[in-house]
């Protein structure tokens, strides 16, 4: 189709900020374009729907003397009306476990003390950037704990487009109109970054801030394995997995399912038990399986959301083995397909 | 130890270290309390200073509420020579409080706490935030835009003038830093541009005139040393209205040959 003979506005110049105060845009492009830079302004395209508050248009064929030469298509935001599933929803999900900290390092008990990074795993940081920098990212959610904060920033100093992080703050009104932006144009440049105590490592109560020794002698190697390796029993004034997953969950169905259905691509920076807990319900584990699940450090894990489900794109190496999510293969494989749509 | 030695001639140490580049000051936008985070250059300039200040003891730490100022502290005690763990408080609310306790005084020992304090925060710039030069320019005009820029006492439109900035600043300075440093700890505060010289015309005792020309480099810490006489700079600007440099290379230098020949 030779949609360059048209006199339109681009499909590129399409503006979420446009949209979002009433205007009707009419954008013109082949399909897939129209449909791809809708879906990375957060905007979606809607089927005929015929019911009442859904304003939607199917993409509609433009014909010059008969020729076909270009789509028009309206786009409406998405936050006028429930999430729709339309069938060009896809998104991408990129869940990254923060590396070394300066308590791993020296064997200590973490949990929800707010330790950072270690040089290591600022490095460790950058690397899983450099993995992820083709894949785009409209939004990032994080823990309160500043080494899953600093490793999401720590990535992005790798990524490829130009759309800059911005950490939300609404802990009070004067955080929150100190943190205004006043220019649209850059804040359709902006990646909100919202940060939730929801996906907090899991907290490990009286363990916090001990060694393993410490623990073996004050509680016994017994108990401290079962509160390790089991599913529902907690350590002392601690969170039990069964716990910690039940909160992280909730966080990621309320919060950040609703951002993916709505074609926005996600970036997750967490811990080893929020991020497994997440990974329990995306690939339906049992119990048992989530226990014996190991999540690498800094190694990025792929998901993508498509008609309406989400489908890994790796898979660990073996229950009672490190959990490998090695995406490598697939990145690249991703990163092909990526230079080729020229996806930027 | 060597370092106790050195350290008993002074009270206590006070670091202060402005952070680097910011994503956005590499696209020359206003940022002010818009949350940012460091560009990759940023990040290795918050490295290098820890280098620098890597023998000088840290007790406790202060940064403002924004991640670039948290970064810039916790990337530079990446580099830190003795074995105490920053961890930062959480006191936002009783869950966070109870959820970030320590169970062992052998671990709260080798804690180094930081607090994280909005009045530290880069100074608030209203209306300006978020736009680049030439549309504040267009906005409101060349000459308006240098006025807030540089005048001590006019705000953008809903922001904060440079004195309103340090009124707050310098309150929280005297309120919560300076117990601190007379109790003998060893401070680190890791902040921005217009706080931190807010804190030096008050250390320095500089007129409203003098602090408008201060320019403080980034990622070069700047060492302050407190005694029975008053606070002592470790380092001077080159000139008013050239970019003050802290170089403290050499003053640091010499501190770090004092050490190791205690040691």
């Amino acid at each position: 189709m030779a949609a360059r003979t048209m006199i339109h506005v681009a499909a590129n110049d399409l503006r979420s900020v446009d949209v979002a105060r009433g205007k009707e845009m009419a954008a013109v492009g082949s399909y897939s374009q129209v449909c791809r830079v809708a879906a990375c302004n957060g905007l979606h395209l809607e089927e005929q729907s015929g019911r009442g508050r859904l304003v939607a248009t199917k993409p509609v064929l433009i014909r010059r003397r008969g020729v076909a030469c270009g789509v028009r298509a309206s786009v409406v935001p998405l936050s006028n009306g429930a999430p729709t599933t339309a069938k060009t929803a896809q998104a991408a999900l990129i869940l990254i476990r923060h590396g070394e900290s300066l308590w791993n390092s020296k064997n200590l008990f973490t949990g929800c003390v707010d330790v950072p990074l270690s040089e290591q795993g600022v490095n460790e940081a950058i690397e899983a950037g450099k993995r992820i920098s083709h894949i785009p990212v409209d939004m990032i959610f994080t823990s309160a704990l500043i080494r899953a904060q600093m490793t999401a920033m720590l990535a992005m100093t790798q990524h490829r487009r130009q759309k800059v992080p911005v950490i939300l703050h609404n802990e009070s009104e004067r955080a929150e109109a100190w943190s205004r932006i006043f220019s649209t144009d850059t804040e359709e440049q902006v990646i909100p970054v919202v940060t939730a105590w929801e996906l907090n490592e899991r907290m490990y109560g009286e363990l916090q801030g001990l060694n393993k020794k410490e623990t073996a002698d004050k509680f016994g190697k017994d108990k401290v394995h079962e509160w390790r390796r089991s599913y529902d029993i907690p350590p002392p004034n601690g969170e039990s997995l069964e716990m910690c997953a039940e909160r992280a969950v909730a966080y990621f169905k309320d919060k950040v399912v609703p951002e993916i259905e709505a074609g926005r691509n996600v970036m997750i920076a967490a811990h080893g038990n929020s991020l497994r807990s997440i990974i329990m319900y995306l690939d339906k584990l049992t119990s048992q399986e989530v226990i014996e699940l190991e999540l690498s450090t800094g190694i990025p894990m792929l998901y993508t959301f498509k008609g309406n489900r989400f489908l890994r794109r790796g898979s660990p190496v073996g229950p009672t083995v490190a959990g490998v999510y090695a995406l490598t293969e697939d990145l690249a494989r991703y990163r092909d397909q990526l230079d080729s749509r020229a996806w930027s | 130890h060597g370092i106790h030695v050195f350290w008993s001639t002074v009270d206590a140490a006070l670091i202060l270290i402005r952070h680097g580049e910011s994503l956005w000051n590499s696209k020359n936008l206003f940022t002010g309390c818009v949350d940012v985070p460091l560009s990759e250059k940023g990040v290795n300039e918050a490295i290098e200073a820890g280098k620098r200040i890597s023998d000088i003891p840290v007790d406790i730490i202060f940064t403002s509420a924004l991640i670039r100022a948290q970064m810039t502290a916790m990337l530079a005690m990446t580099q830190h020579r003795r074995q105490k763990v920053p961890v930062i408080l959480h006191n936002e609310s009783e869950r966070a409080k109870a959820w970030s306790r320590i169970f062992s005084t052998d671990t709260d020992d080798q804690v180094i706490p930081v607090v994280t304090a909005w009045e530290l925060n880069e100074r608030m710039y209203g209306e300006l935030q978020g736009l680049n030069k030439k549309e504040t320019a267009d906005k409101f005009g060349q000459d308006k835009v240098r006025e807030w820029r540089r005048s001590y006492d006019v705000p953008p439109p809903n922001g904060e003038s440079l004195e309103m900035c340090a009124e707050r600043a310098v309150a929280y300075f005297k309120e919560k830093v300076v117990p601190e440093l007379d109790a003998g700890k060893n401070v680190l505060i890791a902040a921005h541009g217009n706080s931190l010289r807010s804190i030096i015309m008050y250390l320095d005792k500089l007129t409203s005139q003098e602090v408008i020309e201060l320019e403080l480099s980034t990622g070069i810490p700047m060492l302050y040393t407190l005694k029975k006489t008053g606070f002592h700079r470790r380092g001077s600007p080159v000139g008013p209205t050239v970019a003050g440099v802290y170089a403290l290379t050499e003053d640091l230098a010499r501190y770090r040959d004092q050490l190791d020949s205690k040691s």
